[in-house]
């Protein structure tokens, strides 16, 4: 893994829509996709049995599910590609993420702002081998910065790192 | 001479008094139905009398003492050089330790029934914020004073002789009462109350001889109507002004501004400059035409309840700039807002529009037979007027400029927020483009502040990239733990 980190004053620093992104693991696109599948399946499912009476609806409840099962798989199409398109790097003073795919987000969380830093996985991402990392501010309520799709290994050292900037950035500011 | 804050301290007695009996009072009002229920259910049972009534409400009273005693007992604290410790809890003893330097706010409260007690509560919000609140529900006063002047010097010191640089005047304090966000708050109070009274008016009515001096003109008796309700609504906003902010004297000492107000429950609150993240001025629709605002200074985490908000009120005659050259020293201000692009009208007209003819179409599936064609079509002008209008009075009103260090951000509609901030103060940013933005070459840019998220939309991208770029430098050099001196 490759990090901007250049000592400060060394060079000009990279604009925020100049860096250079980093892709995150390619199992997160199935992984979000499949996610976003059983959400939808959910809904097709309870369409394809709600209970309808002598309903005029009930001529076109194919027409209904059908319609619903099309939403759902262009949801999942567009998680999909929205997933291919995410990237992060962490740059000498800051993370910076990049997501969305309809609506672009490029999100920018100073360093110095981080408090404390989760690793947190649910069961379908443990089975694609993928973890989320959560960074919090003093200021936020929840987490301020949320990374998916980041394999294992990968997580772990990215914590060790802001963990290692953290300590740092600390000792600079106490003495 | 030994330091009397180092020997473990005790709540006064006179507080444990005034706790059993506003916590029977918040207890009985929470369980109101239960109470009702129970009650009635008592009334229906021949076996229990007044004996056994009042056996049952010795033992419960004996209970509330027994508890009472329990919590005064194992509630004390100490100073432990600059840590405050605290220990309490009925069943669980927990232990609370707060360093000086975590201190973010002092605030003291003096309720008129512990005045002749010389008892205050005093609160410490540390700087993980207001959810993390420390209160001693009743102490001496000049215990309170000396922990304050411990963990926080210069934060409650009388400040008798240091001249205030603000203060609130009568016209200032009557203005802030009818154009502050009371009106809504007293209005939401009222609402329960509308039903009631209307059932109360509709069984009364025809015994009174009303109809003899009332007006029999329908749209003069609902124009009486509106106005008496707006004049009770007016009354009480202005009576929680005056509750809240009488007597306020804004004093700045040692770094800090520290706000001494209220009729009957004195208040004081100190705000650490350097832990002053944002400035927000804030100016009603009412607080327009009459030409009073107000000013929240917003720490981290900060409380949710505007009652325990840094508030400085009812600011009349363009003192906002003396105001916030003293809040944020170093700020000018700026000559011009700079507007949001044309693109950004076009999208809220697009938004109004789409809001407008749902309307319209719901009042067409309701109304459909009962209103002839003239007034669906002046009803459709008129929400098309109100569409544009208001597109164009938000598009208007939404503003940015950055001067020296600080950036300004202003929204609203019929009133206005400005949240002024240093650059240095940011939390995070976060560019976002729609499709639509992409095309233009537009972005919207969020700032996260310590009091929440503020939008700046459609500016050009490189703007916007080029803000965040400057407050990601700014953010650099700063810290969130501000140490001391």
């Amino acid at each position: 893994m490759t990090h901007s980190d250049q000592p400060v004053g060394a060079e000009p620093r990279q604009g925020l829509g100049e860096s250079p992104l980093l892709p995150l693991s390619p199992r997160l696109a199935p992984c979000l996709a499949l996610h976003k599948a059983a959400s939808w399946l959910v809904v097709v499912l309870a369409v394809a049995w709600m209970p309808l009476g002598d309903a005029p609806l009930l001529a076109w409840r194919a027409w209904l599910v059908a319609g619903v099962a099309g939403c759902g798989a262009l949801g999942v199409g567009l998680a999909w590609c929205e997933a291919r398109r995410r990237a992060y790097t962490l740059r000498e003073h800051d993370i910076v993420q990049r997501r969305g795919l309809l609506v672009q987000r490029l999100q920018a969380l100073p360093l110095v702002r981080l408090q404390h830093i989760e690793t947190r996985s649910n069961p379908l991402e443990r089975c694609f081998g993928l973890v989320r990392l959560a960074c919090f501010t003093a200021g936020g309520r929840g987490a301020d910065l949320l990374i998916e799709g980041l394999p294992a290994a990968q997580a772990e050292l990215l914590k060790q790192q802001l963990l290692d900037r953290l300590a740092s950035a600390s000792r600079e500011s106490s003495t | 001479m030994s330091d009397p804050l180092a020997e473990w301290q005790r709540l006064s007695p006179w507080a444990m008094v005034s706790l059993l009996l506003t916590q029977a009072a918040a207890q009985g009002r929470q369980h109101l139905p239960l109470l009702l229920g129970a009650g009635a259910g008592l009334t229906l049972l021949d076996a229990i009398g007044w004996r056994e009534l009042l056996l049952a409400g010795g033992g419960a009273l004996c209970l509330a003492l027994l508890l009472a005693w329990r919590y005064y007992r194992r509630f004390r604290f100490r100073l432990e050089d600059d840590v405050l410790v605290i220990h309490s809890g009925l069943f669980e003893q927990r232990e609370y330790k707060l360093a000086a330097h975590h201190v973010q706010q002092i605030a003291t409260r003096q309720p008129l029934h512990m005045r002749p007690f010389g008892v205050v509560e005093w609160q410490v919000v540390p700087l993980a914020g207001d959810a993390s609140r420390i209160t001693l529900p009743g102490i001496r006063q000049a215990i309170a004073e000396a922990l304050s002047e411990r963990l926080s010097p210069f934060a409650l010191t009388p400040q008798a002789a240091a001249p205030a640089h603000y203060v609130l005047t009568a016209r200032g304090l009557l203005l802030h009462g009818l154009t502050s966000r009371s009106v809504v708050v007293a209005a939401a109070m009222l609402s329960p109350l509308i039903r009631p009274l209307e059932r109360w008016l509709h069984d009364i009515a025809p015994s009174l001889a009303w109809r003899d001096w009332l007006p029999t003109a329908p749209l003069l008796l609902a124009a009486l109507a509106i106005l008496a309700v707006l004049a009770v609504v007016l009354l009480l906003s202005v009576i929680a002004a005056v509750w809240r902010f009488f007597g306020y004297r804004l004093v700045e000492h040692g770094g800090r501004q520290i706000q001494t107000s209220g009729l009957l429950q004195r208040q004081r609150q100190s705000l650490t400059l350097s832990r002053l993240q944002v400035v927000e001025c804030v100016e009603t629709g009412p607080g327009r035409l009459l030409g009073c605002g107000y000013l929240v200074c917003h720490q981290f985490g900060g409380a949710g309840d505007e009652g325990r908000r840094f508030l400085v009120p009812g600011i009349t005659g363009g003192e906002q700039r003396r105001l916030l050259a003293a809040l944020w020293p170093g700020l000018s201000w700026p000559a011009e807002l700079i507007r949001v692009s044309r693109h950004y009208r076009r999208v809220l007209l697009l938004r109004g529009g789409l809001l407008g003819g749902l309307l319209l179409a719901g009042s067409g599936a309701l109304l459909d037979a009962t209103l002839p064609d003239w007034q669906w079509l002046l009803l459709a002008a008129a929400v098309v007027a109100l569409v544009v209008l208001g597109a164009w009075h938000r598009w208007h009103c939404q503003g940015w400029a950055r001067s020296g260090d600080y950036l300004w951000v202003r929204h609203g509609l019929f009133g206005l927020r400005t949240h002024v901030f240093a650059l240095h103060k940011a939390i995070a940013v976060d560019v976002r483009q729609s499709w639509f933005q992409r095309r233009r070459g537009l972005a919207t840019l969020h700032l996260h502040l310590a009091h929440g998220r503020v939008a700046l939309p459609f500016i050009e991208h490189a703007t916007a990239l080029a803000l965040a770029d400057e407050l990601l430098v700014a953010c650099a050099s700063g810290s969130v733990v501000e140490l001391p001196d």
